[in-house]
């Protein structure tokens, strides 16, 4: 399986604040990889550096062959990023929202019309597309922001805390979904949760960041054998305490 | 094409329902007070050229008599009253009149015995306003009273016509203006109330644009910064020239709707005003020279390399507006802050408009008047003076200093823009003081603990 990203220790030093310390990680083809940590653990600071949005204090990320730091526009091309709590234009219909986001990653009008109804079908909003988004609920928005951020059937999605804020019906769709793109269209995913739980049933590896550092990666299966766990947040916990002894 | 599409969603943000209706109600608002002022100064004019001397003689003796038809012999148009008491409210109402001019009894008395007679006036006032107070009529009667009783009393002491004509108005004025180095034989206050309204238009328009501009595209900014749609746009593969191109353009677009609509307002509101000051201006120097002869004559007209050069410093205006309101909309962590947020540029920009309004700001003494120049906005609000007066120097030092501030507001705004900055600056309001007080709390709670 080639890889899609390779995270060579990146980091991220703030004024005061080491935010990101040489994190490393790979994510493959068809992949689903999370980051869980607390809040202010560095994942969303990890995320906005392969995302173009902030600039690496040290180290690189390669997306498909490109460099976050010399090619950071040939990288924009191949991702689409959805942030934790991220909103939409109040004053768009969904349907004209899908449009303009599909016009900044295609040109041709036809490659345009197949990503937005591709994203039709998978937000399941029907009807209510043709709203303005102002009168959307939080479930609709992210559902929308989700078929936004897959439309365009980028090499790597990254997605922010993708099912926060959400109720239990909502949030299962929407792992249902990301599931689906991985398994059936190969497409990558980088998640960021602080939700072990359902981390555990979504992603194929997962890495666990606290305090800027990423202390282990594998899958969940892998992680709970190693430290003798019963779900992920046991094994958070003994991989921070494992930490602080050493 | 990604650009248009930016440009495209950036204009129908900014162009929603709310922006719309307040452009209407402005422009109803304008023309309702156009068509309000057009017939007050149709009614002002109106009493002015058909005036009715109302006139009530309660002396009733010959001499009052022949006073009377003296004035009417004159081509006035008197209206007589009788009426009797104190009660002038009364007197008023019963005869549907808003002024009156009393004889009363004793006037032609006191004239003979050497003096001075007494006249009463009674004049209804219904409100503040100038014109709606305007008594043509009892200021026009008095006149021709005293003017009569002067002429009879300079007749029984002997006074020829000659010599009387002399006292009533004893000096020819002929009044000549001088600006730079030209000079016209016109009154200054026949030149201002030609100008002056008109030059009324340029600072309301300034002061519009750069309001709306800024208030504009602060919000924009600070809008996808909170929703953070901004980290999602800048993650797409557009450049972020393309995004701040396209909010600035789009900003600048709306802003000279808005001060295009506004100027085409007021214009219609003042244009009645100025059409009848400088008609009556024209009536009391026709035997000189024309009002706009004179402006010409002076080099107080405008020619269109000035007018470019207005422009020029307009466009640099909206600029510096757009650069900071960059800077300060990025700045701005709720949008409930863009309101306070907007206050540094409002100041900026009612200042110089207030001071033009009421001085020269090229006459202020040394300090105040540096510091005055010193706001890049002041000199769009003395663009049309200082091109009107021959100051061009100052306008083209104005104009580089525009440049300049620019240059740096631009500079500054895309440093935030293009870095990690964009997302990491912030002012909280209060909100550092909270979070002090709250960790201390936090502590103390530990240290109890321990």
């Amino acid at each position: 399986m080639s890889n899609v990203l390779e995270v060579k220790e990146l980091t991220k030093q703030y004024s005061k604040v080491l935010a990101a310390d040489k994190v490393s990680f790979t994510i493959g083809e068809g992949e689903i990889f999370a980051l869980i940590g607390p809040n202010g653990a560095g994942k969303t600071t990890t995320i906005r550096m392969i995302s173009t949005l902030l600039t690496p204090t040290d180290g690189d990320a390669v997306v498909a062959g490109h460099s976050i730091i010399k090619e950071p526009a040939k990288v924009r091309e191949c991702i689409t990023y959805l942030p934790d709590e991220a909103g939409a234009y109040k004053n768009m219909t969904g349907l004209k929202y899908l449009r303009f986001m599909a016009g900044l990653f295609l040109s041709d009008i036809d490659a345009l019309n197949a990503a937005v109804d591709r994203a039709k079908e998978i937000c399941g909003l029907g009807d209510r597309l043709e709203d303005k988004i102002g009168s959307y609920s939080r479930g609709m928005i992210r559902k929308l922001l989700l078929a936004r951020a897959v439309m365009t059937k980028p090499k790597l999605a990254i997605l922010d805390e993708p099912t926060s804020g959400l109720d239990v019906i909502n949030a299962i769709e929407i792992r249902k979904t990301i599931k689906t793109l991985a398994e059936k269209e190969k497409m990558s995913f980088l998640l960021s949760s602080h939700n072990m739980l359902e981390i555990e049933f979504v992603s194929d590896r997962v890495g666990i960041i606290t305090g800027g550092h990423l202390m282990v990666t594998g899958s969940a299966d892998e992680l709970k054998e190693r430290y003798n766990a019963k779900n992920l947040e046991e094994v958070f916990e003994r991989v921070v305490i494992e930490n602080e002894v050493h | 094409m990604k650009f248009i599409n930016l440009l495209k969603k950036e204009l129908s943000e900014l162009i929603n329902l709310q922006m719309i209706l307040g452009l209407v109600v402005a422009m109803g608002i304008f023309m309702i007070l156009g068509s309000i002022m057009d017939t007050t100064i149709d009614e002002a004019k109106e009493e002015t050229t058909n005036v009715t001397i109302r006139l009530c003689d309660r002396d009733d003796t010959e001499y009052t008599q022949e006073l009377i038809k003296s004035i009417k012999e004159d081509g006035n148009n008197v209206r007589l009253f009788d009426t009797d008491g104190d009660d002038y409210a009364a007197i008023l109402k019963d005869n549907d009149i808003k002024d009156l001019i009393i004889i009363p009894e004793g006037f032609t008395a006191a004239l003979e015995s050497s003096k001075r007679p007494e006249l009463i006036t009674v004049s209804r006032m219904t409100s503040a306003a100038t014109l709606s107070n305007l008594n043509v009529g009892t200021s026009s009667g008095l006149a021709l009273i005293k003017d009569r009783i002067a002429a009879d009393v300079a007749q029984k002491n002997g006074m020829s016509e000659q010599d009387y004509a002399i006292v009533e108005n004893p000096v020819v004025v002929r009044d000549n203006t001088v600006v730079d180095d030209k000079s016209a034989e016109i009154s200054p206050s026949d030149i201002m109330s030609k100008i002056a309204i008109q030059n009324a238009v340029m600072p309301i328009v300034v002061f519009v644009l750069i309001i709306m501009t800024s208030q504009m595209l602060m919000s924009a900014v600070a809008n996808e910064k909170t929703d953070k749609t901004l980290e999602t746009l800048l993650s797409a593969p557009v450049s972020r020239g393309a995004v701040i191109g396209a909010k600035m353009l789009a900003a600048a677009i709306i802003a000279l709707i808005n001060a295009g609509v506004y100027m085409f307002g007021f214009s219609f509101f003042v244009s009645g005003a100025t059409d009848t000051v400088t008609e009556a201006a024209e009536n009391l120097i026709a035997s000189t020279m024309s009002v706009d002869e004179a402006i010409n004559k002076l080099g107080l007209s405008l020619g269109g390399f000035d007018y470019f050069l207005i422009g020029l410093q307009l466009f640099f205006t909206i600029m510096i507006c757009l650069s900071v309101s960059l800077i300060l909309g990025a700045l701005v962590n709720d949008t409930k802050n863009t309101q306070s947020m907007i206050m540094p540029i409002m100041m900026l920009a009612m200042v110089p408009y207030m001071i033009s309004i009421l001085a020269d700001i090229n006459a202020l003494p040394g300090v105040l008047r540096y510091a005055v120049y010193a706001i890049p906005f002041t000199h769009t609000f003395m663009a049309i003076p200082n091109l009107m007066f021959g100051n061009r120097l100052i306008f083209f030092a104005g104009l580089i200093y525009q440049i300049i501030v620019f240059i740096v507001c631009i500079f500054f705004a895309l440093r935030i823009f293009m870095s990690d900055k964009i997302f990491t600056i912030r002012l909280n309001f209060g909100q550092k003081s909270k979070y002090k007080a709250r960790k201390r709390r936090q502590q103390k709670a530990e240290e109890q603990k321990k």
